[in-house]
């Protein structure tokens, strides 16, 4: 196992991690890809050590690297190409509908958020009663 | 047979709950007609000495699975839940009247109950056992807060529920922990264990059936579970729901009968119960709440006489077991016909009722002396049986024991004298109602059954003793009638007429009703619970994006824990660590670690582009070293167009990033670095398991033989997977199209956009970018 494609893999994801974590949909797109191309090097990095190509007359079998895992990681590459693609035109549109590329909070979650946060210092009990008479008819 | 019964069961129970609404007070009688069924079951195979059995498979592989187990100490169980059941729901008839229209949730909720209950009595498996435990707390907690308009019962429901519920959360714990190390999820496989991870897990099933049985300090949910109906009261809060703990600790006695803690903790909790749910049955003045504080009593002494585990005490439990639920349901349903008739259950108010309801009063005085002890009643039986199990320990255990035992039979004689007294003695005479056949019925039949259990001890010793042998695994010894002139005779003397003494004066002195600072403590405990549960909920579901990532980075950050300690437990060799593969590698994944890097400290989208162009063409670069050199083809169209996709989305949008505050990119640079150490942490400690040796000589023949190619991934891709790849084709004419769509309104809207730009919309007001950026950075920096 190679040190240098360790730092790759480690790199990549730290990269694509905190440009996930952020608020600027392009910037979430480029994580994204950063993070795609981590998945596909820690695959080939556990499938095996280099090698020539696994192409027959090429070279000779044991000199070469190993085939199945890097016939799995290009359904990877592709997949995440999709996507990739897919994210960019959805931050596009979101761009287009708001005027930025930003991404907005979820408006419930948010209220749920507050309502916890308010009703949390206050008596529970006295809520639940208040709530119970006001649904007497 | 058990599963069909189960069926009816739910099958009524699912019938009652859609049309209940519409049949009114018939469908209690409806519901009646499973327990019925069950009952007769359980009669027909008295005298069998076959355990009936049912396996239901559920999640195979796991093991899991709903096992049932019907012996002759579940019977006993059995006959108790579907028996006073039948009662209960007749009972039910003639205390709901027609115009109530919650009849039909009501019937449909208790047969639910019922249901949940059987299955608990009979499930032998760890699972289904923790299942229908939950179940009941659940029904139970509907069934409390019945009346959904009524603040009081809304607590109390929540109240019992977050207590039997945590409890049942101890129970999975303590089972999971048992039947981990007997290696056994049934019950009757589980034998005597001893060990550290057994104790603790017999511990926490303690804790769990005291909270189920409302022992001390867990007790205060079920006085206040009182504001129920009376069926309900009756049925769950005094014959069966409460019994589940005792059951528990009846089952799994024998299996830790060697643990310490287990014995230690079953008579402290039992013991105190006995004595303080006597005393503040004596100190209460609601009919209802002096019954319920009495019902804490005597779960203790039911968990203290199993909690020794000899098997003349384990008779005693069982044959209390089968008193109580006599004695207490009759009670607890007089005490209901006496509330619906005269309007109150307050016994200073309520007198001369000796008079007016002459029946009642009759099955009362015989329920209630039965629970006092006083012969020819079944309770008299039991309470010598308790005495003389008593007498034949040694030592400290005895005179612990003993003062338990006694100190409680006092007690519950002086309570019984006080409740039957305050309701039917002297005083002004309470006006009554009509009265209905359904509402004195069950408990005339259930107080008699006392009186009939006395006098026929034979066949009830037929169904006593084997369950007692079973759970006791040894002889235990008769019943007997009347135990001659012996010193556990006299001892029970002494109890009467100390009772009646305390009884007596209890009468007298009007003792106030305590404040109840159980209940206080609960409720801190609980309103705690849930406001703590609030703010996490506050704290997580927070709303923005960003957090919910970081929380979930963090999390893959600390996933990397264990194998940190793995790692430097220094047990593998990483002798096939190597720096690099040729030198080159190292270039090229240095280029990569800085493009990445550039790519986050470029300011402006064009250079974004470039930078991310680099990245993925050393990507590329760092493949064909690997010797893929397909992988490297690939890479190179797919980081052309995404290049191209960014640059064409993003170019014409303004230069530059937005700006980020900077404690909230601290944060996030410190949660990525660790989310990336993690990969690679992870990375190397699975690399310790070794690789198999893929097999390239075969694959090259293989290739070229079968697959007609010399590219060996050409042809596992379009050979081997080719399905695969046929999907993948999907999935990217799905996403053209998707694309495509997405554009296409894009063009639109933004005509649209631009002819309302005088109007911005309210989502836009609301969520106005710049204050949740900062929102974000404040939340983040807390």
């Amino acid at each position: 196992m190679s040190a240098a494609l360790l730092l790759v893999v480690g790199g990549l994801t730290a990269v694509g991690l905190y440009f996930l974590t952020g608020r600027s949909l392009s910037r979430i797109v480029l994580g994204y890809s950063l993070l795609g191309h981590a998945a596909v090097v820690s695959l080939i990095l556990a499938g095996g050590g280099a090698g020539e190509a696994p192409i027959a007359g090429q070279a000779a079998p044991q000199d070469m690297s190993n085939p199945l895992p890097q016939a799995l990681t290009l359904t990877a590459i592709v997949i995440s190409f999709g996507l990739t693609l897919f994210l960019l035109a959805l931050a596009k549109r979101q761009r287009v509908l708001s005027g930025d590329d930003l991404v907005e909070d979820d408006i419930e979650d948010r209220r749920i958020a507050d309502h916890d946060a308010t009703s949390a210092t206050a008596s529970s009990d006295a809520e639940i009663q208040a709530s119970a008479t006001a649904d007497r008819p | 047979m058990i599963a069909t019964l189960l069926l009816l069961h739910v099958v009524v129970c699912a019938t009652l709950a859609i049309a209940g609404r519409r049949w009114g007070r018939l469908s209690l009688l409806i519901a009646a007609v499973p327990p019925a069924a069950a009952t007769i079951w359980a009669v027909s195979r008295l005298g069998s000495d076959e355990p009936a059995h049912a396996h239901l498979a559920w999640v195979d592989t796991l093991d899991v699975a709903m096992t049932f187990h019907v012996d002759d100490f579940v019977e006993i169980m059995t006959l108790i839940v579907s028996g006073i059941g039948v009662g209960v729901f007749v009972y039910a008839y003639g205390y709901f009247n027609d115009k109530d229209t919650s009849v039909g949730r009501f019937a449909a909720t208790l047969l639910a109950f019922s249901t949940a209950m059987l299955g608990l009595v009979w499930s032998d498996s760890v699972w289904s056992l923790f299942v229908f435990w939950e179940l009941t707390s659940v029904t139970s907690f509907l069934l409390v807060g019945h009346k959904n308009t009524n603040p009081e019962a809304l607590l109390s429901a929540r109240r019992a529920l977050m207590v039997t519920g945590g409890g049942g959360l101890a129970l999975l714990a303590g089972l999971l922990l048992v039947s981990q190390s007997a290696g056994a999820t049934l019950l009757s496989e589980i034998g005597p264990a001893e060990g550290t991870s057994v104790t603790v897990g017999a511990v926490l099933v303690m804790v769990a059936a005291a909270t189920k049985s409302a022992q001390v300090p867990f007790h205060a949910w079920l006085p206040g579970a009182m504001v129920a109906p009376t069926p309900v009261s009756a049925y769950l809060h005094s014959a069966t729901m409460v019994k589940a703990g005792v059951v528990l600790v009846a089952v799994m006695g024998p299996a830790f009968s060697a643990i310490g803690a287990w014995k230690a903790l079953g008579l402290i909790f039992g013991i105190t119960s006995v004595i303080w749910g006597a005393v503040g049955a004596l100190r209460q003045r609601d009919a209802k709440l002096i019954l319920a504080w009495g019902t804490v009593s005597q779960l203790g002494l039911l968990i203290t006489l199993f909690s020794v585990g000899n098997p003349k005490a384990t008779l005693a439990a069982v044959t209390l077991l089968v008193s109580h639920a006599l004695f207490k349901g009759a009670l607890f349903l007089i005490v209901g016909e006496v509330d619906v008739r005269a309007g109150t259950r307050d016994i200073e108010q309520l007198g001369g009722l000796a008079r007016t309801m002459p029946g009642t009063f009759a099955a009362a005085m015989l329920a209630g002396l039965s629970m006092a002890g006083v012969p020819p009643l079944l309770g008299f039986v039991a309470k010598e049986t308790a005495i003389e199990a008593v007498l034949a320990l040694n030592g400290a255990e005895m005179w612990l024991v003993g003062a338990g035992v006694i100190g409680g039979s006092v007690l519950t004689v002086a309570y019984t004298m006080r409740l039957l007294i305050g309701m039917f003695g002297s005083g002004p005479t309470t006006p009554l109602a009509a009265q209905h056949g359904a509402l004195s019925a069950p408990s005339r039949i259930l107080a008699l059954a006392g009186v009939v259990g006395y006098f026929a001890l034979g066949p009830l010793e037929e169904l006593i003793a084997p369950a007692a042998e079973r759970l006791a695994a040894e002889s235990v010894g008769n019943l007997y009638r009347w135990p001659g002139l012996t010193l556990g005779l006299w001892i029970s003397v002494a109890v009467v007429v100390l009772g009646s003494i305390a009884g007596l004066v209890a009468c007298r002195l009007r003792l106030s009703v305590p404040a109840g600072w159980a209940a206080g403590v609960t409720d801190t405990a609980v309103d705690f619970t849930l406001v703590s549960g609030r703010w996490l909920c506050a704290r997580l579901q927070h709303g923005s994006l960003p957090v919910y990532l970081v929380t979930m980075a963090t999390t893959l950050a600390l996933a990397a824990i264990p194998f940190v300690i793995h790692i430097g437990s220094g047990s593998d060799s990483f002798d096939h660590l190597i720096w690099w593969h040729s030198p080159l590698q190292a270039v090229m994944a240095l280029a990569v670690v800085a493009s990445s890097l550039a790519l986050a400290a470029v300011a402006t989208r064009l250079g974004a582009g470039i930078a991310l162009g680099a990245a993925g063409l050393s990507v590329a670069a760092l493949f064909v070293i690997h010797g893929a050199a397909d992988l490297a083809l690939t890479q190179l169209l797919v980081e052309a167009a995404i290049v191209v996709g960014f640059v064409l989305a993003f170019g014409h949008l303004s230069r530059s990033f937005p700006p980020v505050g900077l404690r909230w990119r601290a944060v996030r640079m410190a949660v990525a670095g660790l989310g990336g150490a993690a990969v690679v942490i992870g990375l190397v400690a699975a690399s310790h398991e070794p690789v198999a040796v893929p097999p390239l000589d075969e694959m090259v023949t293989q290739a070229a033989e079968i697959g007609g190619g010399n590219n060996v991934v050409n042809v596992i891709l379009t050979d081997i997977r080719a399905l695969d790849t046929l999907g993948e084709v999907f999935v990217l004419a799905i996403v053209a199209l998707g694309v495509l769509a997405l554009a296409r309104t894009s063009r639109q809207d933004e005509k649209n956009q631009a002819e309302d730009t005088a109007q911005p919309t309210a989502l836009q007001s609301t969520t106005g970018s710049p204050a949740l950026e900062t929102a974000v950075t404040e939340s983040g920096s807390q």
